[in-house]
């Protein structure tokens, strides 16, 4: 743990100037092997663009693969963040003070990295301007793309907000002209509270709307559910707020923020409710599809006993189960290690039963009948499918991956040059 | 899309072209199909020339034919009074409540005047969203460079490009020519009928009314500008 103890925020101390000299070459390392990857993510890219997405494991059958999921789990990490952040804010937390900084940051580039898996999904990304020239107003998809501008720039005039006077006190141009006196204080106070007003129905709005995208479509049973929303909501607070306490570890150890050990266990504590809603929600809604025994409960059926068993399994006892008992027992609780692992565990859990509405909704076609779908594609063997086992190709993995190390660029360079401490944390 | 190339149809002899006219019609049609299943033999035709007529690509269907029994070719024992076997040619059901037509995010699919779901690949993102929304499973992608059994174009239409969706037109090259769709002039066992909805008297209406043609996944609320005629076998094989 670093010996530092005076806030970041404002003129460095000798100290904290001595951790940024002694951290040079390991964050130019950490920089030159995210560019690294960024370079293989876009090469992936540019040979994906001119071959199409045959290169991927998509097929007619399951049309939509790990850029939608990481598209909606991005879009769920934002969301969870701000909705933290803010509601912390707006019922006045106190104690969530010291992470409201890092929580609006890692909101305003999750939902960055959101926007971005949309354009590899496309088949004519350079038609992407379609969007604005023809919109259809009907598409849950134009309603989501409108929140997520919306919500893209409100986070990042709140990531603006809390760095502005820091900002003008160092006397960096990004403060745009304004000062520090009590009146402009004062004013942003206000603005603080307003903002937290807007951001909170706003991060609710954006992830409402994107289960929408799911939940909407009768032709998909599996996903054609009124829990699809709220689901999604509990899923963004799991996620987001496990992402929020990782962040908030790794950036203590380097100096950046300084909290006590008791916010870790109140937000370990406040993880494990999420948790408990999520599984709650996610309770009803099987036990809701699989009691009149009705061939309709077929999608879900099959990731009880089927081919998804494992992926049920993992998500219901190592995504929720695991993560609860380790955030219940208070020992551990107070240990931030252990929170931190909780954490861990429940951020992979949600991805996992992100992964396994997108499998399971899409895996069998809705007229079962055979010979089934036709691939879509010029091969050797069957023309048809009944089923297809999506399994992604390393083509979707190296242009994940990119775009991850494009995230994790951009949140290491803001972490680095905005303060992250609140000056009256302490 | 789907702008003929050429007027396949003014080639036809007389006799070939009287064979394949729409007929009568009201003031306002609203083009759709009979699929008549006591008729269908299962035989591809119609999936086979509509390959041909549209120039669809290897590994995509516009229009394919569905076995309902107990996995291909295998009659089932379904209402409990002895073997029954039945074929679904499913392609695009044309709705007039189209899901696709909904959620596609730019207008790339839309519905013509007389009814139909075109799909413009010009304007098509390839975002896959209206494949999602089809309860019918109808639509196909362009995952790669489309792919023919011969270099030579041999469809009757525009080849549509890499990375966007495309779907059964109802032929609309030829219903420009007055001609119904090549799988209903093409079929052996004249198990399609092509016609107005809109026009009572009829045919196609008068057929779906005393046969109680029924709509596919009439649960999903699309209504179908095709039906199915259910087949009247009285006693069982």
């Amino acid at each position: 743990m670093s010996a530092v103890t005076s806030p970041a925020a404002g003129r460095p101390s000798l100290a904290s100037r001595a951790a940024v000299r002694h951290g040079r070459a390991p964050l130019v390392a950490w920089l030159a092997l995210l560019l690294a990857l960024m370079g293989i993510g876009a090469a992936a890219f540019v040979y994906q663009f001119s071959t199409g997405l045959i290169v991927t494991g998509m097929r007619n059958t399951v049309m939509w693969g790990q850029y939608i999921l990481f598209f909606m789990f991005f879009v769920g990490l934002s969301a969870g963040g701000l909705i933290v952040a803010s509601a912390g804010r707006l019922f006045g937390v106190k104690a969530f003070k010291p992470i409201t900084r890092l929580a609006v940051l890692e909101a305003t580039v999750a939902v960055i990295l959101a926007a971005t898996f949309i354009l590899p999904d496309l088949g004519r990304p350079e038609r992407i301007l379609n969007i604005v020239l023809n919109p259809n107003p009907t598409s849950p998809m134009i309603w989501d793309i409108t929140i997520v501008m919306v919500y893209l720039a409100m986070s990042a005039f709140y990531v603006w907000l809390y760095a502005r006077a820091d900002l003008a006190r160092r006397g960096s141009w990004l403060a745009l002209g304004t000062g520090t006196s009590p009146r402009t204080m004062a004013r942003e106070e206000r603005v603080k509270s307003a903002m937290a007003w807007i951001a909170l129905p706003a991060a609710v709005m954006l992830h409402t709307i994107t289960a929408w995208i799911f939940g909407l479509q009768i032709s998909r049973g599996f996903w054609y559910t009124s829990i699809m929303a709220p689901m999604f909501i509990a899923s963004a607070l799991v996620s987001g707020l496990g992402l929020v306490i990782l962040i908030a570890l790794v950036l203590r150890r380097l100096g950046r923020v300084h909290f006590q050990n008791d916010l870790v266990a109140m937000l370990g504590g406040l993880l494990a409710v999420f948790i408990a809603v999520e599984a709650f929600l996610l309770m009803a809604e099987y036990l809701t599809a699989l009691y009149p025994g009705a061939p309709e409960a077929a999608a879900a059926g099959r990731m009880l006993s089927g081919p998804y068993m494992p992926l049920f399994i993992a998500e219901v006892v190592g995504g929720l189960a695991l993560p609860f008992l380790l955030l219940a027992i208070r020992p551990l609780r107070r240990d931030p290690r252990w929170v931190g692992v909780a954490a861990a565990i429940a951020i992979v859990g949600i991805f996992v039963h992100r992964l396994n509405l997108i499998l399971n909704g899409l895996s069998y076609p809705n007229i079962e009948l055979p010979p089934g779908l036709p691939v879509g594609v010029a091969q050797a063997g069957p023309s048809f499918l009944q089923s297809h086992w999506y399994v992604p190709t390393i083509v979707e993995w190296a242009i994940v991956v990119g775009v991850l190390a494009f995230g994790a660029l951009l949140f290491t360079i803001a972490a680095w040059y905005l303060p992250m401490q609140e000056p009256d944390a302490h | 899309m789907a702008d003929p190339k050429v007027s396949p149809v003014e080639a036809l002899s007389p006799a070939s072209r009287a064979w394949g006219e729409i007929g009568p019609r009201s003031d306002k049609p609203h083009w759709g199909m009979v699929v008549d299943q006591e008729r269908c033999i299962g035989c591809w035709s119609c999936a086979i020339i509509c390959k041909s007529e549209n120039d669809v690509p290897l590994g995509m269907w516009w229009n394919r034919i569905l076995t309902e029994g107990d996995g291909l070719d295998q009659p089932e024992d379904v209402r409990g009074v002895g073997l029954e076997m039945a074929w679904l040619p499913l392609a695009c059901q044309h709705c007039e409540n189209a899901p696709c037509v909904k959620v596609c995010p730019v207008g790339a699919t839309y519905h013509r005047s007389d009814g139909l779901v075109m799909q413009d690949t010009d304007r098509c993102i390839g975002c896959r969203y209206c494949m999602i929304a089809c309860p019918y499973g109808v639509r196909n992608f362009n995952w790669g460079v489309p792919s023919r059994p011969t270099p030579h174009e041999t469809g009757m239409v525009q080849a549509r490009p890499l990375g966007t969706v495309e779907k059964c037109t109802m032929c609309v090259q030829r219903l420009a020519e007055d001609q119904v769709p090549s799988c209903v002039w093409s079929c052996p066992a004249g198990a399609r009928i092509f016609g107005d909805l809109n026009d009572a008297g009829g045919r196609v209406a008068t057929l779906i009314r005393e046969r109680e043609g029924y709509e596919l996944l009439e649960e999903a609320g699309t209504k179908p500008s095709v039906r199915y005629l259910p087949p009247r076998r009285r006693t069982p094989l």
